[in-house]
């Protein structure tokens, strides 16, 4: 196990490397002159400009120029962003906490109501209840999240006023951060209103996180249901059944776990995906995260910004998946057994 | 009044062929505290029956019976939670496939602690170490001696034969009033199999457990069973105690069967063709029409284009038109299906 975790732990440092390379040629690339583009100096003085050169060894050959710029990267020094005049890694800082918290409640509410449901269509022996929710979960799998999104906030915004349509929290209110996730910092603040304040953030919340927990809310449901058929057919299931276990205790001690180890699988595959879905869900919903930070950055050609967005969610892109394949290899004691026939 | 009465039972498959009917018109009966064998080849069909007889039936199957009853009581108008509720505690079956009848995520131990029985009078806070106490116990008995890495270890990291002795752990636990043992041994070594058969007689004798022997070795089965139903591409052929059907089988099947044990005594030259029934058995979807041993039968003939019926002579049950027995049986000769 020590040995498959160091070769994963391998893997996350070789992509990581291929990513920093992939920046820094692109880097070279931008169509603004390299200092600028790398530490997001607009007009810098004489002595910055002697500081960048040798910071980033700009005069010395292309590897060189790589290596000093992996050590300004990795010791944290992202540049400053051109726009804000901020350091790159305290606006990430600041804006990541809010992108995880979108992305943990839509996953939450994507797992939460998608296994029970691919479990229910697997079981259910009507075909008319097995079409409907075929049919609405590949509506949900089609339809564009950014028309979704907007068609969402217009109903239950807009026409209803039944919820906010874009931001965390309520101007109202002053919570100071201290997590940055909104949900904790409203509940844990001192101030006298903190329980309107958490339900303020909860139902901004609502909107974007439903609209974004609609694509994996349908993959998750169809492979639960795809998974569970054919489980429930195999031999261990009819041993099961011939011992006289209860079938809600086949289904979920014995089904159950089988069955999640291809959602984990394809959850895995589907984070990019998500990434992605969750930047136009962000800059649909204003809410200030990553996803809108960096659209934002892109715009104003705020060039260091850009590199500190696309580097931190594709290293978290990254790690993820890696930390899925292991849970995936925890869960499954089948492809430990792979494992150990490989080494 | 026997334990286990099914008269004409047919299992129909859907296949991609059409409907097949797997089994077609199978009698049995077990007595309390007999063990009964089922002989025939793979693929024969003894799975289905013994899975039918359970009551865990494949998703393409349609099963049909004039009666099947469980003590006095109708299985067919049971509910499948009826039916659960008879599963592991009165019936109770030992899977051909012991690998892929254990759940491969869940370790063995948590597996086999589940079927065990629970204590109802004991308070519930001990319950959980005297069930594993119970596995142990079972385990042991079945002949496997380091129980704790067992438990401990998934169903693909053990052996066959060491799968297949904890699911007849897993059956034999609750003490079932019928166990269907579905090849229980073949997958250990002839040492191990002794046991296991010891095993299960001893819980015949002791505890009075039908037991519906299945399996495709004529000799293992005649040393062990009381009676014995012969099975030919899911029709009984003949049934009937041991030591008749042995001493005079009536069949030409059984005959056959008989016949061609191979002996070791040396007589057969070196390579010399075994003395085998011509052709082989038919494919599911190429059954012929009438008996199904007609194509290979050594007596037969034009009749044999019509199933025949199920004769009674004494404690006999023999399905032909020809056999060996002079009376002739009150056979109809109304085409049958």
């Amino acid at each position: 196990m020590a040995r498959y975790l160091l070769r994963r732990l391998n893997l996350f440092l070789a992509t990581s490397l291929v990513l920093f390379a992939v920046l820094f040629i692109v880097t070279s690339q931008f169509p603004v002159e390299q200092r600028f583009a790398l530490t997001g100096i607009q007009s810098p003085s004489a002595e910055q400009i002697a500081q960048i050169e040798a910071d980033y060894k700009l005069n010395s050959g292309k590897f060189n120029q790589f290596i000093a710029y992996l050590q300004q990267r990795l010791g944290g020094n992202l540049g400053i962003s051109a726009t804000s005049q901020r350091p790159v890694a305290d606006e990430l800082a600041s804006v990541l906490p809010a992108s995880f918290e979108l992305a943990a409640v839509a996953g939450f509410l994507a797992l939460a109501f998608g296994l029970p449901l691919g479990i229910l269509a697997s079981l259910s022996r009507h075909k008319v209840t097995q079409h409907t929710i075929m049919a609405i979960t590949l509506t949900g799998y089609s339809i564009p999240v950014f028309w979704l999104g907007l068609t969402l906030s217009l109903w239950f915004g807009v026409q209803l006023g039944w919820l906010p349509i874009s931001g965390r929290l309520n101007l109202l209110y002053e919570i100071e951060p201290v997590t940055g996730f909104i949900l904790i910092d409203t509940l844990i603040s001192s101030s006298p209103y903190s329980t309107s304040a958490f339900l303020d953030a909860l139902l901004h919340i609502i909107l974007p996180a439903v609209t974004l927990a609609v694509l994996p809310f349908t993959v998750v449901v169809r492979i639960t249901r795809a998974a569970m058929i054919s489980i429930m057919e195999q031999t261990y299931i009819k041993a099961a059944e011939a011992r006289g276990l209860h079938t809600s205790r086949i289904v979920l001690r014995h089904a159950l776990p089988n069955a999640l180890i291809p959602v984990i699988k394809n959850l895995g595959l589907m984070l990019g995906t998500f990434a992605s879905y969750a930047i136009v869900v962000e800059v649909i919903f204003s809410w200030p995260g990553v996803g809108a930070w960096l659209v934002s950055g892109i715009y104003q050609r705020d060039y260091t910004a850009i590199q500190g967005g696309v580097l931190a969610v594709a290293l978290i892109i990254i790690f993820l998946s890696i930390m899925i394949e292991v849970l995936h290899t925890t869960m499954n004691p089948l492809s430990r057994k792979e494992l150990y026939a490989s080494n | 009044m026997p334990l286990l009465d099914i008269r004409n039972l047919t299992i129909e498959l859907d296949t991609p062929h059409g409907r097949v009917k797997a089994l077609e018109r199978v009698s049995l009966t077990i007595n309390p505290a007999e063990v009964h064998g089922l002989v025939g080849e793979s693929g024969s069909g003894r799975s289905l029956l013994a899975r039918a007889i359970l009551g865990i039936p494949g998703h393409n199957w349609s099963i049909t019976a004039d009666r099947m009853m469980w003590d006095g009581r109708n299985l067919l108008e049971m509910s499948p939670k009826q039916r659960r509720n008879l599963m592991g505690g009165e019936i109770s079956m030992i899977f051909q496939d012991p690998s892929s009848s254990l759940d491969p995520v869940i370790s063995i131990g948590d597996q086999l602690i589940e079927a065990m029985p629970s204590h109802q009078n004991i308070p519930f806070w001990r319950r959980g170490k005297k069930r594993k106490q119970t596995a142990e116990k079972w385990l042991h008995k079945v002949g496997i001696k380091n129980t704790d890495r067992v438990m401990s270890s998934y169903a693909w990291e053990l052996s066959e034969g060491e799968c297949q002795k904890v699911m007849i752990a897993m059956a034999v636990a609750n003490q079932p009033r019928l166990l269907i043992a579905d090849e229980p041994t073949n997958s250990m070594e002839v040492q191990t199999q002794a046991q296991i058969f010891r095993l299960l007689s001893k819980l015949n004798q002791l505890q009075g457990v039908s037991i519906l022997l299945i399996s495709h070795e004529l000799e293992t089965l005649s040393m062990w069973c009381d009676q014995l139903s012969v099975m030919y591409c899911g029709q009984i052929m003949e049934s009937g105690p041991t030591s008749e059907i042995v001493e005079r089988p009536f069949h030409p099947y059984t005959k056959t069967l008989l016949d061609n044990i191979p002996n070791y005594s040396g007589t057969m030259t070196h390579k010399s063709m075994m003395p085998t029934l011509p052709g082989s058995a038919p494919a599911l979807q190429h059954l012929p029409i009438g008996c199904r041993l007609g194509p290979r039968c050594p007596e037969a003939q034009k009749k044999c284009v019509n199933k025949p019926n199920l004769c009674h002579k004494k404690n006999r049950y023999f399905a032909c038109h020809f056999p060996y027995h002079e009376e002739q049986c009150n056979d109809d000769s109304t085409p049958s299906s």
